[in-house]
């Protein structure tokens, strides 16, 4: 408290009681308010049962593990497979769509930064951020022109002769993979480049100098340094993949689900919000952890995400 | 070396030119097929140039609600992130290293948690208030917009704050300093020399927390409610059934943000030729004409002149005598195709009528008529049938023939 | 219009670390005074306890006889130029200057005449509506100190504001800011680790190290008569010979060292025990080659000679403590050294100080 009343002090000294105060409301409003209150009021949503408006606060109102043991056990009828299968699935394919968009993003991001100059560079940014200017769920539906049973690539394909029946794409999750990977692709170029273009060109031509093979300035010289940038853009590419909706609503075949839609369902479909709450919180605390493993494994801070 | 580097050159134009290709591919055919007359949105077959998806998305009733709901949800949003997102960015540039990297990592993880986490979180929470107030469904806690605006600010302030911080590391803070030694309070110091410097991020910040309120579907899908946004309208029209008013949308979308590009692009080359000094120098920006020319209003002026021209030139545009002809055509080769098919049967009666590839058949498959019909009614879900295979299909330059040839008036 | 500036008894600490130590000091209305000590001596922090950004944690700022205490920078009689100058990038060279006015509430009008005249003050009339970063460095550097002096301050604290420019401004700059001082009269408060500045510029310098301040006087006697080792060897170039104390009679000491008995004096009336352990300072210039009358002479080896325009440094050395000496490129100083040829030196030994050795030192 002693801490919180001396940041005060010296913001006051600093810019006087009027910012002093906008800045420690404001952040607390939003910390509080907006950040943890809502996440606790999920949590505790979580463990209630689903009751109707007039029950709420009565007898019945108690807590309940019934939610999650929902997602284990289903009725209690055996291991509930199919929502921890889907569960999996998510962040197998999160991973999957993560690792992707590293090794496409990362030449780019190396060559923004050390090959292109001037006019070019500036074009390459540009050109990196316009297509993020347009609505995901357009950016989505792209996919579908491309690859529906009448896409564009079935097209190509049987009118060369290629294949007589529409491949589905669709259900084969191409299309769905191929769209999560373009949406997030900015957010993972970005942070290599910014980690990337610290390095000093010297370090590059020296190791080459000393004949070094182009691979091995990269293992040696190059990764070191992109290691955060990696770092910070593999854990949002992959907390905003597996927590995709419009991407997986729209290019997802129909028997695949991802999870959030699991979760949108209990909401919309079933008028179920504490189950909601309680899937919702299993997503959150799943990728949470997963994340945090990530960066204990490759030894890597959170200070580090969104730099 | 030499070799090494050339091919390293090699190397780096042949990915750029790929990954372009990968990033833009996508919006170049999504743009065509906004023109193409045909119900579902492709290239080929290609059948009549047209422009009236333009004018079908228009008179989308749902989707101009949502855009109506969206401007004031971005205006909020605008509102209450920028400054949120300013302070955060404050407080965590003048603050001791180890509470900063506590906050910073409370203040990040809005970016990571999951948008359908945040959106759930947001709803029960301010459900759960109102009702501990006693009020009822009818109240501002159990409001589609207000739950939205609550719910985006929650994260895209932090979108704000990313911004806000990065200006701020180039902040000298000797500046505030110089400004109290010079006599001024702290106030007249923060509004004199901080905001200033930070006027230019918070127009970035303005614009990219609209751009990311407008865009967020995640979120926004469980706190609107039973409203509806438009990007939420946006996907529920996608979900159930496509149509290529949609790639018109995306035109619209894309035109704009190139505008808006090129004017940044001309402003940012004039102030950097303006600091550096050069611009007495350059040819463009030394005489009177160039410097006028090359302004970010003319050009902006321009472009937008040029898009009214379009526009205007697209709206007379019709497409009525070429797509019927495009139907004649489907209609004479089905015609074709159904007196072989009648002949054969005449020739092996007995046998049962076989499965012929891509032949219209049940009444989940409707003929290609039905396509070339979906037309007029293209609103209607699901009315978008899959294609004729490429057996039927009408010869693609009749069809790019008919939409070169030019406006009928 | 000027005013002392006293520092009784100051301490500033941070944490555990020491930065200023029972600094004890006045400063007179219209004096140029500099700091002169290594980076992280302590000097900046003393400015900016002074211009108010930092409260003593011991010890008051008096300044014409107020104590400062709990009177913010906006609120004190100082202006401090910054290192980077701290100009505002944003404004105009006239909207810099008028800067303290407007803060002040000054009408436009008003502000710009000001501003004006202090351009002309600073010999740089018209250059009012140009931005910041057209001006040259030294022009940005006279454009600062305008606007410090748009606060009408009593005192003026600088803060090694020349570091950033070329050797050739930098000199010119010294005379400049010696004769704008004249000219407004102010007292200038001046942080500098450049000894040059120093001694040029200053009326009075105190010598800083490691947070105490050393010693205060006027720049021959800071390198004239040094009164600790860190002065002697911070402050010019200079032989350090230690020994031990043979016999010290008056102000004259005889330091016993490995290149025989050395004659000295003892700096600021010090006395000492014989077997002492003191360190006897020859600058370069004290040294000359050839025996002379009355002087004590060291016989030694010559290792090498350079030359460096106005001055030899001819290299020499004597059971392995080296000595340089330097003499003037008159012309006159006869054949050139050859390396191994064995010379004797000779000093005045009333220009040769023996100090007690400290640990910093």
């Amino acid at each position: 408290m002693d801490r919180l009343k001396s940041v005060f002090d010296e913001f006051v000294s600093r810019h006087g009681i009027g910012v002093a105060l906008f800045i420690s409301l404001t952040v607390l409003v939003w910390v509080l308010v907006l950040i943890a209150l809502p996440q606790v009021a999920m949590l505790d949503y979580s463990f209630r049962h689903n009751l109707s408006p007039q029950d709420i606060g009565g007898p019945q109102d108690v807590y309940t593990l019934s939610n999650y043991g929902f997602f284990l056990f289903r009725d209690g009828s055996g291991t509930n497979t199919l929502d921890m299968g889907v569960l999996g699935k998510t962040i197998l394919a999160s991973v999957l769509v993560t690792i992707i968009d590293v090794i496409v993003c990362y030449p780019i991001a190396f060559i923004l930064a050390h090959s292109a100059t001037g006019v070019a560079a500036r074009l390459m940014i540009l050109g990196l951020i316009v297509p993020f200017w347009v609505n995901e769920i357009l950016r989505a539906f792209a996919f579908r022109v491309i690859f529906g049973a009448t896409g564009l690539i079935n097209g190509v394909g049987m009118s060369l002769g290629f294949w007589d029946v529409p491949i589905d794409f669709i259900r084969a999750n191409v299309a769905l993979y191929s769209g999560l990977t373009y949406t997030y692709i900015l957010l993972m170029v970005f942070p290599i480049y910014n980690a990337v273009e610290a390095l000093d060109r010297n370090q590059i031509e020296a190791a080459q100098d000393m004949g070094a093979s182009w691979w091995r300035v990269h293992w040696r010289i190059v990764l070191p340094v992109a290691k955060p940038g990696i770092a910070s853009g593999a854990t949002m590419v992959f907390m905003l993949t597996a927590g995709a909706l419009a991407a997986p609503q729209i290019l997802g075949g129909p028997s695949n689900l991802w999870f959030t839609q699991l979760v949108y369902q209990w909401f919309s479909d079933a008028g179920n919000w504490q189950r909601g709450s309680a899937y919702a919180a299993i997503l959150l605390v799943t990728c949470l952890g997963f994340v945090l493993l990530m960066m204990k494994v490759f030894k890597v801070n959170i200070g580090a995400i969104g730099r | 070396m030499s070799a090494s580097t050339l091919r390293g050159q090699t190397f780096s134009v042949g990915y750029s030119l790929l990954f372009f290709g990968f990033l833009f591919g996508p919006l170049i055919i999504m743009t065509i097929t906004a023109f193409n007359s045909s119900s579902f949105p492709r290239i080929s077959p290609w059948e009549c140039f047209t422009t009236e998806w333009f004018g079908v998305l228009v008179n989308d009733r749902r989707l101009m609600g949502g855009l109506v709901n969206s401007i004031i949800i971005g205006a909020g949003v605008v509102a209450l992130s920028v400054p949120v997102g300013l302070a955060g960015a404050l407080a965590l540039a003048e603050i001791g290293p180890k509470l900063r990297s506590a906050l910073y990592t409370v203040l990040i993880t809005p970016i990571l948690i999951p948008g359908v986490v945040l959106g759930i979180s947001t709803i029960v929470f301010w459900g759960h208030i109102g009702r501990q107030l006693g009020f009822g469904y009818d109240s501002v806690f159990f409001n589609g917009m207000f739950l939205t605006i609550a719910g985006q600010v929650t994260f895209i302030s932090a979108y704000a704050m990313l911004i806000f911080s990065a200006r701020l590391q180039r902040f000298d803070p000797t500046l505030t300093e110089a400004a109290l030694d010079l006599g001024a309070t702290p106030g007249q110091a923060f509004r004199k020399i901080m905001l200033p410097f930070l006027r230019p991020a918070i127009l970035s910040a303005a614009f990219l927390t609209l751009l990311a309120s407008f865009e967020n579907y995640n979120t926004t899908v469980f706190t609107i409610l039973a409203q509806s946004t438009f990007t939420t309208a946006l996907a529920s029209k996608v979900r159930y059934g496509i149509d290529p008013s949609l790639s018109a949308l995306a035109v619209i979308i894309i035109a704009v943000t190139l505008i808006g590009a090129m004017i940044q692009e001309a402003h940012t080359r004039r102030r950097e030729a303006i600091v550096t000094g050069r611009a007495s120098r350059s040819r463009l920006y030394g005489n009177p004409i160039g410097r006028f020319v090359a302004h970010p209003a003319t050009i902006g002026l321009l472009l937008i002149a040029l898009a009214a021209v379009a526009i205007w030139r697209g709206s007379l545009h019709d497409a009525t005598v070429c797509k019927q002809e495009v139907i004649d055509e489907k209609r004479a080769n089905q015609q074709r195709f159904l007196e072989e098919q009648q002949k054969r049967m005449k020739q092996n009666a007995p046998a049962p009528q076989p499965a012929q590839p891509g032949a219209p058949q049940g009444t989940k498959n409707p003929s290609p008529f039905g396509g070339a019909f979906g037309n007029v009614a293209p609103q209607s879900p699901d009315a978008a049938p899959p294609g004729p295979p490429p057996a039927q299909n009408p010869s693609p330059f009749g069809g790019a023939f008919q939409g070169l040839s030019p406006p009928k008036q | 219009m000027t005013k002392d500036v006293a520092l009784d008894h100051v301490t500033i600490r941070f944490g555990s670390h020491t930065a200023v130590d029972n600094a004890l000091l006045t400063i007179q209305g219209g004096e140029f005074f500099s700091f002169l000590g290594p980076s992280g001596c302590g000097k900046t922090t003393l400015l900016r306890c002074i211009s108010g950004f930092i409260e003593p944690t011991e010890g008051r700022v008096l300044i014409g006889g107020n104590d400062m205490r709990r009177v913010g920078p906006n609120k004190r009689p100082t202006a401090l130029i910054f290192q980077n100058l701290a100009l505002f990038p944003l404004m105009s060279v006239a909207e810099n200057i008028a800067f303290p006015l407007e803060v002040r509430g000054v009408g436009r009008k008003e502000r710009r005449r000001r501003a004006d005249e202090l351009l002309d003050l600073i010999a740089l009339p018209g250059v009012g509506d140009k931005k910041v970063y057209e001006l040259s460095g030294g022009q940005r550097q006279r454009v600062a100190i305008a606007r410090a002096l748009a606060v009408e301050p009593d005192i003026l604290l600088l803060d090694e504001p020349l570091s950033a420019l070329d050797l050739k401004l930098r000199h010119h700059m010294r005379t400049e800011l010696r004769s704008i001082q004249k000219r407004v009269g102010l007292t200038f408060i001046y942080i500098t680790h450049d000894q040059g500045e120093a001694l040029t510029m200053s009326d009075r310098v105190a010598v800083m190290s490691a947070g105490v301040v050393q010693q205060i006087d006027v720049p021959e006697v800071i390198y004239d008569r040094p009164r600790t080792a860190f002065v002697a060897s911070f402050v010019g170039e200079t032989n350090a010979i230690s020994g031990k104390v043979a016999s010290q009679s008056g102000g004259d000491v005889v330091v016993d060292t490995p290149i025989g008995m050395l004659p000295g004096r003892a700096s600021g009336g010090r006395s000492y025990a014989p077997g002492d352990i003191v360190t006897l300072f020859i600058r370069p210039e004290q040294l000359a080659v050839g025996e002379a009358a009355n002087a004590p002479s060291i016989s030694c080896t010559v290792v090498k000679e350079e030359f460096e325009g106005s001055v030899r440094n001819l290299f020499l050395e004597d059971k392995g403590i080296p000595l340089r000496l330097s003499r003037v490129n008159s012309g006159s100083e006869g054949a050139p050294l050859v390396p191994g040829q064995v010379v004797k030196a000779s000093y005045n030994p009333e220009k040769a100080w023996a100090l007690p050795a400290t640990p910093e030192a």
